[in-house]
């Protein structure tokens, strides 16, 4: 796989130098009709395109620039280095990369500038502040595209939406939810600034051989009265964490993330789930409603959850979780959708529960005789045009092409990287429910559907940060779960001043509609 | 001096004392580096202090030679950190050395320059995170930005007291007499500093020069942000070294801990008289 | 051995020194001013005029504009009510306090094991200074490892006590700061031990005999005779590990990242933590500041009392 990656980007560079206009040779192969798309392996034809798509506007746009001598010789692409093997390594085998693709069919290179995983937003802040120029996209988290519109540094991409009409809205294979999808994941104040690449729905995994083992589930039963069964509430998966917490013999009960930075996507779903159909964290007039019974009650639980974590729960981000999880060290975790995609992989040798994970619905809270679960969308890279681009149509072009339903269903199936599955398209994409297993695909599908944004208005970064820093403080036992609210909410109501209450208001009314209202019967 | 059996036990209890705490992490380090994925674990009941199946892979796969499938590829192999590493302190040594030796040098014999000592001192004193904003801007502006060159510069600088203060106690200290014959003689000053001077100097330029290099090799937040991504560091680099298949790449991060511990062993060993005073501003001889 | 306590010879002054030596020594000195001016003109300036502004990156604009965003000294007035800057201030103080005192006596505990020949001390002195050699980015990613709660410190501990030890050292805010501390304390003893042993060894041996002969034991001896000796000495070490626990910031951002929480926060990391995540750079560049002017303070002090 490694020497394969290294012969890719060796054979990336050398081949596409010279654009070729006219029905090119490799376009033999393509399906008839179709004018560009993968070919040489089986089912290329799927994620071939003809003239009048979004993937095929895109690709005779960026030829045409070429042609007139309007876009670069290479365009330079800002990505995290985790997710760079989705576009160089060729998937599935007798494919090109994506990488490869691209320029054999635009003759415009793509030079990707690789950003540290959880560096994105620095690096590019460092690019928009000392206007450095050094790269014409930006991968950056969803929630800063609030922050980066502010700031200046990023693109408006409506007239060339409109122009290229890159239909993320279709109801076949576009956005989840439509035109309010789109809003959500591409847009700020009502115009496009990103392009989704990533679908980073915070999903649960369990594993299905503890769950299914006939002793554990006699033990379980005679302990708890009930059935052992993946959770379908809080109370229940603290039960059966607590059950298999085991730390004497490397098991802990559940290993969602507490850590700085991550950890409150975890408190997000307790919280949001506090009330039918959603705990919102502002009113309509942008007053925070996180000191609250709710708050308290969530940040209590959010806390009380520790005893079945690892002790070094505070301290792991993601690589420690995944290593502990491919370990065979935790009975349940809450991670990207990606995991089984990674861990339960014939090919990862180092991991040891292969073929032992299970997908599962975030646990809820009852309300009557409905039970609101909810998930949280959380980092999620969006590509977005630098306002330093010189040629920021082509930029936007690629992005069109790379986050469309045949090129990103393609490439999220590729396991070399991180950009997960969020499209109708994908979803329902065979090679990406093979990597990604049909058992965990549906439930993803779901997992979306009952998914609430983080904050994504300008402060986001603020926002977080108190709320983080509060939390952190309520989970180290600095602050009871009461003056973490009483202190996040204080600090909020600053944040909101200083931002512009009407500012604010606006965005979180956009935002609104985009909340889930599914509740699940009992 | 004889002393008592009873001062021996104690002193020699003490210091294997000291040893192990000292070579605890070290230990581990070197171990690491020689562990298959599988025991790469931190935690866990089956932790192992010598590896069961020792293996090259981890050094293979910094340099993109593993075959081990476990990993998703390098997109970087850690060739290139570690040219730069060498580069940027490299050559901010070369600065350091040729502004600071010039300047010890005036300040020595001619008297020039009397604010640098005390300028030198508060640019050593003055934490670098305070200032990389503006520092950002200027390497931005300058194209400096994610380059050795850059790099460089930036390390000649902040190491600049270091080279000075170190060369100035040389020069104060070594005997002018030679020096005067020579003007005697006719020698221009600059030459009688070029060839006569310098050369005479050589032991302790060199041991200077391998101090400052070890000092410029050991940084970590410049590089951080001042490189992203062409010219990253050693230390800048380790950190992505972590992987969705593994989680952290532990053996890899210690591999390349070695490497990187090499050229600073190396060098001590090689300055090892002369340590002591570099590490005291030059205020100690030995 | 010995310490420059006595200059050798008194810098010349411009009086006494022929014209072409003072040319060339201005010339000599020109690169060194070039780069000291280079590297404090404009970051001054910039940050004076930035810290009077709510300039930042995300403000839209770029920064010589930032006087659209004028705000007068607010900034530092925040600076004085923020509690999280003061408590880094704190912390930074309190590593320093707890680790030089430490790396110091034991530094000169194991050099006076050192002071006479006995085997092994070659090898025993090799390997005591070699946590100094290793890049101090790369020590915080072992101590990371080391410190997990199932990691090898905890089985070291399990094992001299018998039973399982589950120390959850950077998970607990206390713990956390001890664990930091302890990696500064393993790294940096060695330079204390190498620095005082220099200083040790210079002690001549007759008068330390003369002073057996007269019946002194060992600590009368020390304190006695060798101390006052390495008066200077221990200054300049004190001084040097002071000046840069000052800055402590590698192997503690790659242990805790500052966390859990703010916990192991020092003023390095904080104003890392701010400057790329919280982004409030008129904020920082006033903090920035002001401690410049603290430690130019200091600095003028300090030359003050070298030069008495």
């Amino acid at each position: 796989m490694l020497s394969a990656g290294a012969k890719a980007a060796i054979y990336g560079s050398a081949i596409g130098i010279a654009p070729r206009w006219i029905r090119p040779a490799w376009a033999a192969e393509l399906a008839p009709g179709m004018i560009g798309g993968p070919t040489g392996f089986d089912g290329a034809e799927r994620y071939q395109y003809g003239p009048d798509t979004p993937e095929g506007r895109a690709v005779e746009a960026a030829r045409a620039l070429k042609a007139s001598g309007q876009a670069p010789e290479r365009i330079l692409m800002g990505l995290s280095d985790g997710s760079i093997g989705q576009l160089t390594q060729p998937f599935p085998d007798g494919a090109p990369s994506i990488k490869e693709l691209w320029e054999r069919e635009t003759g415009i290179m793509i030079d990707i500038v690789g950003l540290p995983n959880g560096q994105e937003f620095t690096r590019v802040m460092q690019d928009i502040s000392t206007r450095a120029g050094g790269m014409d996209i930006y991968s950056v988290e969803w929630n800063r595209l609030g922050d980066l519109a502010e700031s200046g540094g990023i693109m408006n991409l409506d007239d060339f939406v409109a122009e290229h009409r890159p239909e993320w809205d279709d109801p076949v294979d576009g956005y989840v939810n439509g035109a309010q999808g789109v809003a959500l994941l591409n847009e700020y104040r009502g115009s496009s600034y990103g392009v989704s690449l990533d679908g980073d729905f915070q999903t649960w995994v369990y594993r299905t051989d503890l769950f299914g083992d006939d002793a554990e589930q006699n033990a379980f039963r005679d302990q708890f009265g009930y059935d052992l069964a993946p959770p379908r509430t809080w109370a229940q998966l603290n039960d059966i964490a607590g059950f298999f917490h085991r730390p004497d013999q490397g098991l802990i009960g559940s290993s969602d993330l507490r850590n700085q930075g991550w950890g409150y996507t975890n408190w997000y779903q307790r919280y949001c789930s506090m009330a039918a159909p959603n705990q919102f964290l502002f009113d309509d007039d942008a007053t925070p409603l996180v000191n609250s019974e709710a708050g308290f009650l969530a940040t209590q639980d959010y806390v009380a959850s520790l005893g079945h974590h690892s002790a070094d729960a505070i301290s792991w981000g993601w690589p420690e979780q995944y290593g502990n999880f491919a370990q065979g060290g935790a009975a349940m975790t809450c991670a990207f959708s990606n995991l089984p995609k990674f861990l339960d992989n014939p090919a990862n040798e180092g991991s040891q529960v292969t073929g032992l994970i299970g997908s599962m619905l975030p646990p809820g809270t009852q309300h009557g005789d409905g039970i609101v679960s909810r998930s949280v969308l959380w980092f999620s890279l969006t590509g977005m045009v630098s306002s330093q681009s010189q040629h920021p149509e082509v930029a936007y072009l690629l992005l069109q092409w790379l986050g469309s339903a045949r090129i990103y269903s393609w490439m999220t199936a590729n396991p070399g990287g991180y950009l997960d599955p969020f499209r109708l398209s994908c979803f329902a994409d065979p090679l990406v429910r093979q990597t990604y297993h049909a058992y965990h695909m549906d439930n993803v599908r779901e997992t979306v559907a009952r998914t609430v944004p983080t904050i994504n208005y300008p402060g986001a970064t603020a926002f977080h940060n108190a709320l983080d820093e509060n939390l952190m403080a309520a989970l180290t036992g600095a602050k009871t779960a009461e003056q973490a609210m009483a202190d996040t909410e204080t600090t909020w109501n600053q944040i909101v001043r200083r931002t512009g209450q009407d500012k604010i208001a606006e965005a979180i009314k956009s935002n609104k509609p985009a909340w889930p209202t599914v509740v699940d019967p009992a | 001096m004889t002393r008592s059996p009873v001062f021996e036990t104690f002193r020699y209890a003490a210091i294997l004392l000291a040893l192990a705490i000292t070579l605890v992490p070290i230990i581990w380090m070197t171990s690491m580096a020689f562990k298959p994925v599988s025991e790469w674990q931190a935690t866990g009941a089956d932790l192992t202090w010598i590896p069961k199946r020792p293996t090259f892979e981890n050094f293979r796969y910094l340099f993109g030679q593993s075959e081990t499938t476990l990993i998703v590829a390098l997109e970087r192999t850690a060739t290139k950190p570690i040219l730069a590493s060498l580069l940027s302190a490299g050559f901010g040594t070369l600065i350091a050395m040729g502004a600071g030796t010039a300047a010890a040098y005036g300040l020595s014999r001619f008297g020039s320059g009397g604010n640098l000592p005390l300028a030198l001192i508060q640019l050593r004193l003055f934490p670098p995170m305070a200032v990389m904003i503006p520092v950002m801007m200027m390497w931005a502006f300058l194209s400096l930005m994610d380059t050795w060159w850059g790099l460089a510069l930036i390390y000649g600088i902040v190491t600049l007291p270091f080279a000075f203060w170190l060369m100035k106690t040389f020069f104060d200290e070594m005997p002018r007499e030679i020096e005067e014959a020579a003007l005697v003689e006719g020698c221009t000053r600059l030459r009688v500093f070029l060839k006569i001077t310098l050369p005479m100097m050589r032991a302790p330029l060199a041991s200077a020069t391998l101090f400052v290099f070890i000092l410029n090799w050991s940084d970590y937040l410049i590089a951080l942000l001042l490189t992203t991504r062409q010219w990253v560091t050693i230390p800048v680099y380790m950190s992505s070294l972590a992987s969705s298949m593994t989680g952290q790449l532990y053996g890899a991060k210690a591999a390349l801990g070695l490497i990187a511990a090499v050229p600073p062993v190396i060098l001590g060993i090689m300055i090892q008289r002369h340590l002591v005073r570099g590490l005291t501003f030059g205020a100690l001889k030995q | 051995m010995s310490v420059t306590d006595t200059p050798p010879a008194p810098p010349p002054t411009a009086a006494s020194v022929p014209a072409d030596a003072v040319r060339l020594g201005h010339w000599l000195t020109l690169p060194a001013q070039i780069l000291i001016l280079f590297i404090a003109v404009f970051p001054i300036l910039m940050q004076l005029y930035i810290s009077l502004t709510d300039w930042s990156p995300l403000s839209g604009r770029p920064w010589p504009r930032a006087w659209e965003l004028w705000n007068g000294f607010a900034n530092y007035a925040d600076l004085m009510s923020d509690r999280r800057l003061w408590s880094a201030v704190g912390r930074t103080a309190l590593v320093m306090i707890v680790c030089v005192p430490v790396q110091f006596f034991l530094g000169l505990g194991l050099a006076m094991l050192f002071v006479d020949d006995f085997r092994g001390k070659r090898l025993f002195y090799s390997i005591l200074i070699m946590p100094m050699m290793v890049v101090p980015a790369v020590a915080g990613y072992m101590f990371f490892m080391l410190f997990q709660s199932g990691g090898p410190i905890n089985d070291i501990f399990g094992t001299l006590i018998g039973r399982p030890v589950v120390i959850a050292w950077l998970s607990d805010p206390t713990l956390a700061l001890v664990a930091v501390m302890i990696a500064d304390i393993w790294q940096w003893t060695p330079l204390m031990f190498l620095i005082l042993l220099a200083g040790l060894v210079g002690v001549p041996d007759d008068q330390m005999k003369a002073a057996t002969l007269l019946g002194a034991n060992a600590w009368q001896r020390f304190r006695t005779i060798a101390l006052p000796r390495m008066k200077t000495i221990i200054i300049i070490a004190l001084a040097i590990r002071v000046i840069e626990n000052f800055k402590i910031f590698d192997t503690l951002y790659i242990m805790t990242s500052g966390g859990p929480g703010v916990a192991t926060e020092t003023i390095s990391v904080y104003i890392y933590k701010v400057t790329t995540q919280d982004l409030i750079w008129g904020y920082v560049a006033a903090i920035a500041l002001v401690i410049l002017i603290v430690l130019s303070v200091v600095a003028v002090l300090a030359m003050r009392r070298m030069a008495r």
